[in-house]
């Protein structure tokens, strides 16, 4: 590089790990350079990904996504709800997402980390209007009770990613959901009717065991430096360099959502245009870690 | 538009408000079986292991029959700015449920004392001098809840506070019992302990055989709370043994 700073001298000098400490862009633009990273991958390498379904038996569907070590858990709780005057036939999906202290040494009880409630949003944004689940689903009886499906997902391990580990865990919670049999009482209340063999009143959903899931978005979210694209950042590259892209696309490749949130780099379309190429690679990579993750489960 | 921020509709679940359940056994009707089928004095299979989440100095994940927890350990770091001067390090404790632990959404908010319980569980175990100034953080979140939550979050956060190198007297385990009727069931699950009479719950060093905490509620006789101190003791000298076999089996992988 030739700039005759401290740290350009000392590289030859102090041991590896000191010098990624005290000079981590430095160390990380010597790896650029050579076009890989410290963890061996290559720039536009996502990290190994699986996908556990049914992690929680306490819920009516869940699913555990690992991103390298970035952990998530998505479950979903059915419950019911009436309807809203003005859409009566439609049910509701409430999303949030939670990082407990457990998951990295900057969140604390009580304080909880900044990058949650950005997350959450953008996770709600994304579901809801990516047309995956149709409302429309989730009603039971029309302007008297829907379902309300509780999405709730915890990251359990921080290490960067974060949305795309949590969407991962969401979609693929979706696809694991099974929907109760439920059936109308005299009370007008929606009541379990599975398993008690009372088979008095007939199921207002009998049919409706699965919900049909429409394009599944998935996404990935990539790190601009310099003329470098990173794609997939640890939570070490993150604090490094702060220019973010995260690009949704459905399973058929259409653009969900493009979410660039400022930071020191200003992209360009072609930069913009690569991480979408990079995404659609991803996205033919999640679509079959998810679907081997769905027919693993059938067979058991 | 789903889900309107402050517009959040009142929703209920569909198996609650059922007819109430029959209870799981008759009085002085002996011949019951436990719900999962195990002996009174049988507890559930334990699994535990060490690593589980990478950006924490030291954790562990436990899982016995329904129940799962992880305990993630941090520090020993810098204490908080407010805090005076201590020659000892501080231990900081804190539990937390997930909102689908529970079978009705949310009910894991109910238990605020196990905090302050985990931390004196702990505190006894610990060689506090060891790390001055500092503070070792010690959070636990409860995946799913099956029964028995805080004794298994107690074991699972020793083994957490061990993977992290925290110097320790000793591991520390923890068992309860529940005592329905005229029976002592060993390791509770939901079922029973939301129709126990009472319940005890020891927590102790094995090697030392030392008790760090013992707690108990509800209606007891004097040989009852002898017999089951005694169970306690018993099963936790077993768990000792099934997380020293995790702690090695996970240190000889390092080695390799």
């Amino acid at each position: 590089m030739g700039l005759p700073n401290a740290s350009g001298d000392l590289s030859t000098e102090v041991e590896v790990d000191a010098f990624r400490r005290l000079f981590p862009l430095r160390f990380f633009e010597k790896h650029l350079l050579e076009s890989i990273r410290p963890d061996a991958r290559p720039l536009g390498r996502a990290r190994d990904t699986t996908i556990a379904l049914g992690a929680v038996a306490s819920a009516n569907g869940s699913a555990l996504a690992k991103i390298g070590s970035t952990t998530m858990l998505a479950a979903i709780k059915m419950e019911v709800m009436t309807p809203s005057m003005e859409t009566p036939d439609e049910g509701c999906i409430a999303i949030d997402f939670h990082m407990p202290p457990i998951c990295s040494p900057i969140v604390r009880p009580g304080r909880p980390a900044e990058a949650a409630p950005v997350v959450a949003k953008q996770l709600s944004d994304t579901i809801l209007s990516s047309g995956m689940i149709n409302l429309k689903e989730l009603s039971l009886v029309s302007g008297k009770a829907a379902w309300m499906a509780y999405l709730d997902i915890y990251c359990l391990d921080a290490d960067g990613a974060l949305f795309d580990a949590a969407l991962l865990a969401a979609v693929a919670a979706f696809s694991h959901l099974e929907i109760p049999v439920v059936s109308l009482n005299d009370d007008g209340k929606i009541v379990l009717s599975e398993g008690q063999g009372l088979s008095d009143r007939e199921p207002v959903n009998k049919e409706k065991r699965k919900v049909n899931l429409g394009s599944i978005p998935f996404s990935l979210t990539c790190i601009l430096h310099k003329n470098h694209i990173l794609a997939d950042p640890t939570s070490e590259e993150e604090s490094i360099m702060e220019t973010f892209v995260t690009v949704v696309l459905d399973s058929s490749s259409q653009l969900v959502s493009l979410y660039k949130p400022g930071g020191p780099v200003l992209a360009y379309t072609s930069a913009i245009q690569d991480c979408i190429a990079l995404t659609r690679q991803r996205v033919k990579e999640l679509r079959k870690i998810l679907e081997e993750a769905i027919s693993g489960m059938e067979v058991d | 538009m789903a889900a309107k921020p402050g517009s959040a509709p009142t929703t209920y679940s569909p198996n609650v408000g059922q007819k109430n359940r029959p209870p799981i056994f008759k009085d002085n009707d002996l011949d019951w079986v436990r719900p999962d089928g195990r002996g009174f004095h049988q507890c559930r299979p334990a699994f535990f292991r060490t690593g589980a989440v990478n950006s924490a100095s030291g954790s562990a994940y436990a899982e016995l029959g329904n129940t799962k927890v992880i305990v993630s350990v941090f520090g020993p770091r810098e204490s908080k700015k407010a805090m005076m001067y201590s020659d000892t390090g501080r231990l900081n404790c804190n539990v937390s449920y997930t909102t689908f632990a529970t079978p009705v959404r949310g009910q894991g908010l109910d238990h605020k004392e196990f905090s302050s319980m985990l931390h004196k569980a702990l505190e006894g175990a610990i060689m506090l001098e060891t790390f001055p100034k500092t503070t070792v953080d010690v959070f636990a979140l409860v995946l799913e809840s099956g029964g028995s939550d805080l004794p298994v979050v107690i074991s699972c956060a020793s083994l957490a506070l061990a993977d992290a190198g925290i110097m320790m007297y000793d591991l520390v385990a923890a068992v309860s019992v529940a005592c329905l009727g005229k029976n002592l069931v060993i390791d509770p699950i939901l079922e029973e302990e939301s129709f126990q009479d009472g319940s005890l719950m020891l927590t102790c060093m094995p090697s030392r055989y030392e008790v760090t905490q013992l707690t108990f509620t509800g209606e007891w006789s004097t040989p009852d709370i002898n017999e089951a101190m005694q169970l306690c003791l018993d099963a936790c000298k077993k768990l000792g043994k099934v997380m020293r076999t995790c702690l090695k089996d996970a240190a000889s992988a390092s080695q390799e």
